[in-house]
């Protein structure tokens, strides 16, 4: 459910910055994250804060440890920041319970993963149309748009196949079409290029930036890959917890 | 999701493990079609023993000497009276009895045409076989007279024993009747004489009566050695509400030395033993079912445990925790619906083949008894949905566990 008054507040800060609200895709307010482990606390973020405009092609780099993938399952609505904000559209998404998330989660947001999470035992066209299902689409409905997207993706041919039958790029583009059948407002990406060859993972690359720059998605991607990160709009570099650097490319 | 996609996406993982989701399916199976193989039986049975003293007259009471008790129902002393022709004397002298008819019983071995048969000899005046058997009908012929020793009344079970294709005996026909006895230095002595089949019953519904040659009183003391020592005397009451009277009468007069009984205590005693019976084999049944279920727990189990990180992929993309409970119950659900369907239909043919078995194979030798099973579509349906119950439940735990997952400890699972 959406927070009005914690809306306003939000409203109130973008007009500080002089950023138009509704160029705004994500923004994160001082988010931390803390660990409770047989080692004692661990801080994964501290206050880290940033806004993503509509449209943004972001990457977030970083040594291992240094909190990507945790910034990552926040802004996923994954996992709960120990403290801080999280607006999707606008939307206080952690002021929302499980069951708001879930939703949130299904419409708001697409999940690209680095071993692309396909439900093997089912065709290229369900594991494409599933985000749809669980939105409630009719299976028509639900059938043509997924059509539409592996059309646009070149795969429509392997719609009838299961996706263990792929090769690792024609299956992460069955992932990225997954992605956006609910046309979601952010993308996600975590390493997408991480289980690709060289050659592929530059092809998987190109098709995030066309939709990107093409379709005006916002896409938030994960990566180990400076180079491929100097290629985004723009790369948000993490050491240890925090924002180390802000780069537009 | 609608219930049709869920539907979907639930049989197809089921189908995805196809040897384990089968091998569950199986237990399932096993435990139903127990249930109602049991359970047919079970009313088959009672349904036999009701159909066996509704052949009985209402006003009839047996009492056993101490040499053979009526059943091990009757109650029997060892301080027992040998029931003769005094005995019979005193009981008929009661008041409210209307009659009171002897009877020698005993086994013997019977030829007919090269074909033998052990049957029971139950020796009695024929003219009054009727009070004891009110509906008493011949298929062929008819009684015997009472002074007449060399007629015999054949029951329907002797005349067409179970698998056979062909009469043991038609009417006129001359049969041999075998019976042995130990004399005072324990020799086996065999006595044989010939009786000429002058009565085909119909079929009584009366196991007991069917599976008997009847001949008179002469015959069967001569031919069983009874030396006029009746095995027990139907005692016919004046009218059906005289029968705890004389009841009370024959106990007052003869205390514990003779067993008396009447066929509606037989009948309490025995629905008393069945009733007994049936909850034991519920509770065998119900255990098939829990093991039935233990093994959906265990599938269930593994299967969450193996596809973790696609339930954590499902949560990512939106999946409510509702559906992700809702996608294993039905697993569950799939499994005890086709269990079960496949239970209830092996449970009803295993019922009959198991009737036929115990007719054609009866235990310790004994003559057959056909007793065919009972299914009561009530019955079937308790145990559908018990079986449907026990397998939802046995969901639950797997499917909450499924449900409470934390979608990025899911998706960090290898």
């Amino acid at each position: 459910m959406r927070n009005v008054t914690k809306d306003l507040v939000v409203e109130k800060n973008l007009q500080d910055e002089n950023i138009d609200n509704d160029s705004i895709a994500l923004r994160a307010e001082n988010v931390s994250k803390i660990y409770d482990t047989s080692a004692g606390k661990v801080v994964a973020l501290d206050k880290v804060s940033f806004t993503i405009k509509k449209g943004q092609f972001v990457s977030i780099v970083g040594p291992s440890g240094s909190g990507k993938s945790t910034v990552l399952n926040m802004v996923g609505a994954l996992d709960r920041p120990t403290s801080g904000k999280i607006y999707i559209d606008g939307i206080d998404i952690f002021s929302m319970n499980d069951s708001e998330i879930a939703t949130l989660r299904n419409k708001r947001i697409g999940f690209i993963f680095q071993s692309f999470n396909l439900i093997n035992r089912t065709t290229v066209l369900k594991n494409v149309k599933l985000p749809g299902i669980i939105a409630g689409m009719s299976s028509d409905v639900a059938d043509f748009r997924a059509l539409k997207i592996l059309e646009a993706l070149g795969i429509d041919d392997k719609k009838n196949q299961k996706p263990v039958n792929l090769s690792g790029g024609q299956q992460q583009r069955v992932a990225i079409a997954r992605s956006l059948i609910n046309n979601p407002s952010i993308i996600l990406a975590d390493e997408p290029t991480g289980n690709l060859d060289t050659k592929t993972g530059d092809d998987v690359f190109a098709m995030m930036k066309n939709l990107s720059h093409k379709f005006k998605r916002t896409i938030i991607m994960v990566t180990h890959n400076p180079e491929l990160a100097e290629s985004t709009d723009r790369s948000i570099m993490l050491r240890d917890g925090r924002i180390e650097k802000d780069v537009i490319n | 999701m609608n219930p049709k996609d869920l539907f979907l996406l639930s049989f197809e993982a089921l189908v995805d493990r196809k040897v384990r989701t089968l091998l569950t399916i199986l237990m399932v199976v096993l435990g139903s079609s127990l249930v109602v193989v049991l359970n047919g039986l079970s009313a088959g049975q009672a349904a036999f023993l009701e159909k066996q003293f509704n052949t009985l007259a209402a006003n009839v009471i047996f009492v056993g000497s101490g040499q053979r008790s009526l059943s091990s129902f009757a109650t029997s002393s060892s301080n027992s009276l040998i029931i003769n022709n005094v005995v019979l004397g005193k009981i008929k002298s009661l008041s409210n009895v209307g009659d009171a008819i002897p009877e020698y019983t005993g086994s013997a071995q019977v030829n007919s045409q090269g074909n033998t048969q052990r049957v029971t000899i139950t020796s009695i005046d024929p003219t009054k076989l009727t009070e004891e058997l009110p509906n008493l009908e011949y298929v062929d012929g008819s009684t015997v007279k009472p002074n007449d020793r060399s007629s015999a009344i054949v029951g329907d079970t002797v005349v067409n024993p179970p698998g056979a294709s062909s009469s043991f005996v038609t009417l006129g026909q001359t049969i041999k009747a075998t019976a042995t006895y130990s004399d005072s230095s324990g020799k086996s002595v065999t006595i044989m004489k010939n009786f000429i089949v002058s009565g085909i019953m119909k079929p009584s519904g009366n196991n007991g009566i069917d599976r008997s040659i009847i001949v008179n009183l002469d015959a069967g003391n001569e031919l069983l050695h009874k030396l006029n020592k009746y095995d027990q005397v139907i005692v016919v009451a004046t009218t059906p509400d005289d029968v705890d009277t004389v009841q009370q009468e024959l106990t007052s007069q003869f205390g514990k030395t003779l067993g008396v009984t009447t066929p509606k205590a037989l009948m309490a005693v025995r629905v008393q033993a069945a009733s007994g019976n049936a909850a034991f084999i519920l509770m065998v049944g119900i255990i098939a079912l829990v093991v039935g279920a233990v093994g959906i727990v265990t599938t269930l189990y593994n299967s969450v445990t193996e596809r973790i990180r696609e339930i954590g992929t499902m949560k990512a993309i939106g999946a409510q925790n509702a559906e992700i409970l809702a996608l294993f119950l039905v697993e569950a659900a799939l499994i005890g619906i086709i269990g079960a369907s496949l239970g209830l239909i092996i449970g009803i043919g295993g019922g009959y083949v198991m009737s036929i078995v115990t007719t054609t194979f009866p235990a310790g030798g004994g003559q057959p008894i056909h007793i065919p099973p009972i299914f009561a579509p009530a019955d079937l349906l308790k145990v559908w949905l018990l079986s449907l119950g026990l397998s939802v439940l046995a969901g639950m735990y797997p499917a909450w566990k499924a449900s409470k997952l934390s979608p990025m400890v899911a998706l960090r699972r290898e």
